[in-house]
């Protein structure tokens, strides 16, 4: 490499454009032509980024303030979507089962997702293996295949029933009943903990050796060098998933509407927000209150992402801070 | 090789030139008669829900009309039900929905209230489309303030399935004009001797609701509301409820978790409520030998029911009017199609189709068998009107009386639920 770069410059003209003394108005001029290709050639994503993104949104912001039921022109309600929202049952149930959604899965995954990043990130035989095998499902996770193999598992007599009953808990199926299926939407969330994983793995890397090893010459144990080293050190990495996964876990639409075949039930169990906004606006088209829906989620994510900042402060320790 | 060369650029210029045409013709003419290919070919779309054994029929029947109309190409798309109309909603909300399509009495008003829905009158004036030889009772399925918004391909009318070999090992013979007491007399029989359930739910089914509050002078619907009060509701849904708990009817529960095979052919209930041309699926799915008895009634003569249909309907945006006429006359009336079609839509609607069309098995005979009876015995009536939003308020009778089912909502909170929701529905 290092030869190259010299011959290169051996090679370069001898009055290099660096070198010659350039009019102030030509280096402008130049300066907005290569600002003008620069646009062109992210025009593709800016117009994208109008048409698909900012115009909806605005659209939406709009729609969420009025009576659209897609046929008729939307008529101004002023805020009457939202107090609508709050006295609805299924909205409030939509909340209920989201948020048990977000509170279950969220820490049960990243648990699992740190607890196996730390037996990965002991070098082992086979360890590459290994990584690949529980980065796997969350390649795969996010499409609707995984979602109907998962209603395969846990329908009716199939293999997880089949499973269960041999311990004598026969519960039918997850899929149909009610106080279950929420569950089996856990179970796919936590399964798919690979991302996390390889996050964690990567932030256990970064903790220095010699930590560890003073600590063990001072006597520490594995609990205590795990609550006093690798938790402090990984903390930035741990705020980062929580906050990743916490927003992701809120946006939760494709498990639920195909594990529930389409209907978020049996009885509501699998309302998730979204899936009541989908039922809302396509469904029912009532286009307005799903949009003003839309906007109250925004605001929810957005409250519960500046909490978790807030916290930040209590518990995450970034190198700067500590040195 | 260079002449060839030569040629084919020519060719690939020259059908680029006529794509850009006919692209400029289409954005520019909007309502000609003849866009597509110059040669006055035209493509309507068709769209239906049902099974994969309907679609596999009316693609031969399509087949058929293609022959018999070489200037009219079908472009076909279809779903299950509740797929069909989600998708219906977003392609009519964006002005593009299919020419024709299967359409059915819940959606009617909703439609022809948004302007989606072409009056065929000015068809038939036209002579493109015979509404002669329409059996009694279906002619005016359709019909909707003197407007022509379907054109129906099938009769229906609500039965009850029961499973044969049970009713017959409990003793029970169930005849025209029993009452409600004796039905459900009969089902604690059966949950008694045969140790199975007697009904997998009926109080969910706003079609039976209906022909209850018809035997009762009211309806389900009224032309722009609610027929009933929270009150009948109350009664309704509490009884259900209750009888769940006493084991005669199957549990909620267990019925959630055996769709989508329905409880009864998977031997957890003895009788069912549905229209009578969804029966063939109980001899597929169940083991048992299963037949259609008739409703109970309140005052041992009148059932409530009526003649329903599915229909044909046509797109008001369509651009070939006279084309999607012809069509919808040709699958309504044409011999051939019946024999093709069978019951799968029901009793078939016209006499042409109606007599070309000769049962051979025993589910299609017993259909047939079973509309003759409920037309002889007299009990049939005016169909019930389903004003705009129709659709969804059945979908929230439904999905809420379940919740009671399962014991996850009160009756009292429930019927609230429901009145709320079906008013906004209604208002919508």
């Amino acid at each position: 490499m290092g030869t190259a770069v010299t011959t290169l410059v051996k090679d370069s003209p001898p009055q290099a454009p660096q070198k010659r003394p350039a009019a102030p108005g030509d280096a402008k001029r130049r300066g907005r032509r290569e600002n003008l290709a620069g646009y062109l050639f992210m025009s593709p994503w800016i117009a994208g980024f109008l048409l698909l993104t900012a115009g909806p949104m605005v659209a939406s912001l709009y729609f969420a303030f009025t009576d659209y039921n897609l046929f008729t022109a939307p008529k101004w309600i002023g805020f009457d979507n939202f107090t609508k929202m709050f006295e609805d049952p299924r909205w409030q149930k939509s909340v209920e089962v989201t948020a048990k959604y977000v509170v279950i899965g969220t820490p049960l995954k990243l648990l699992l997702a740190l607890g196996v990043a730390l037996l990965l990130a002991q070098s082992r035989r086979g360890q590459g293996f290994y990584r690949a095998a529980f980065y796997a499902p969350s390649l795969i996770g996010a499409s609707v295949s995984v979602g109907f193999v998962w209603r395969a598992l846990f329908s009716d007599d199939a293999i997880v029933d089949r499973t269960q009953s041999l311990f004598g808990m026969d519960v039918g199926g997850w899929v149909g009943n009610a106080d279950w299926i929420l569950y089996c939407l856990v179970a796919l969330t936590v399964w798919q903990f690979g991302a996390p994983m390889v996050i964690f793995l990567a932030g256990l890397k970064q903790v220095p050796r010699e930590l560890y090893e003073a600590a063990e010459v001072d006597g520490a144990g594995p609990l205590r060098r795990f609550w006093s080293i690798t938790l402090p050190m990984i903390s930035p990495v741990l705020f980062f998933n929580v906050l990743l996964e916490t927003i992701h876990s809120f946006q939760i639409f494709g498990s639920a509407y195909v594990v529930s075949n389409t209907s978020c039930g049996p009885a509501d169990a699998t309302l998730v927000y979204t899936c009541y906004l989908y039922q809302k606006g396509f469904k029912e088209a009532q286009m307005g209150f799903a949009s003003a829906m839309a906007w109250m989620l925004l605001l929810a994510v957005a409250l519960v992402t500046a909490v978790l900042f807030w916290s930040q402060k209590r518990w995450v320790h970034y190198e700067e801070a500590a040195r | 090789m260079g002449t060839n060369g030569n040629l084919e650029r020519r060719t690939i210029l020259k059908a680029a030139g006529a794509s850009l045409a006919t692209v400029g013709l289409a954005a520019t003419t909007g309502c000609g008669g003849n866009s597509g290919a110059g040669d006055g070919t035209v493509t309507i779309r068709y769209a239906w829900w049902g099974a994969e054994e309907r679609t596999k029929r009316i693609n031969q029947t399509i087949a058929l009309f293609e022959k018999k109309y070489p200037k009219i190409k079908v472009e076909t798309d279809f779903q299950d039900y509740v797929a069909f109309w989600e998708k219906f909603q977003t392609q009519a909300a964006g002005g593009n929905p299919p020419d024709v399509f299967q359409n059915s009495v819940a959606f009617l008003r909703k439609y022809d209230k948004r302007g989606v829905l072409l009056d065929l009158k000015s068809q038939v004036d036209a002579g493109n489309l015979s509404m002669d030889n329409f059996r009694a009772g279906v002619e005016k399925v359709g019909e909707v303030d003197g407007k022509l918004l379907g054109v129906p391909v099938g009769s229906n009318t609500m039965s009850l399935v029961i499973d044969e070999k049970v009713f017959e090992k409990a003793g029970i013979k169930a005849e025209q004009g029993w009452t409600w007491d004796e039905y459900f007399a009969a089902l604690e029989k059966i949950r008694n001797t045969q140790k199975v359930a007697g009904d997998t739910g009926y109080f969910g089914i706003m079609y039976l609701y209906d022909l209850y509050l018809r035997q009762n002078g009211k309806a389900f619907f009224t032309e722009d509301g609610l027929g009933f009060t929270e009150a009948d509701l109350t009664e309704w849904w509490t009884d259900g409820y209750n009888r769940v708990k006493a084991g005669i009817i199957t549990d909620p529960k267990k019925v959630e978790q055996l769709k989508p095979k329905s409880s009864l052919a998977a031997g957890e209930g003895a009788s069912e409520f549905t229209w009578d041309n969804f029966t063939v699926r109980y001899t597929t799915e169940g083991d048992s030998t299963y037949g259609l008895a008739p409703i109970p009634t309140t005052d041992g003569k009148q059932t409530g029911q009526y003649l329903s249909s599915l229909m044909l309907s046509a797109s008001s945006r369509t651009k070939h009017p006279k084309e999607v006429a012809q069509f919808i006359d040709f699958m309504v009336h044409d011999p051939e199609v019946g024999k093709i079609m069978g019951y799968d839509r029901g009793i078939l609607a016209t006499t042409e189709q109606f007599e070309a069309y000769q049962p051979t098995d025993a589910p299609q005979k017993a259909i047939a068998q079973y509309e003759k009876d409920v037309a002889e015995a007299g009990v049939l009536g005016p169909i019930t009107p389903h004003p705009s939003g129709a659709d969804t308020v059945e979908a929230a009778f439904l999905r809420i009386a379940g919740d009671v089912g399962l014991g996850k909502s009160k009756v009292s909170d429930a019927v609230k639920q429901f009145f709320s929701e079906a008013e906004t529905a209604l208002a919508a």
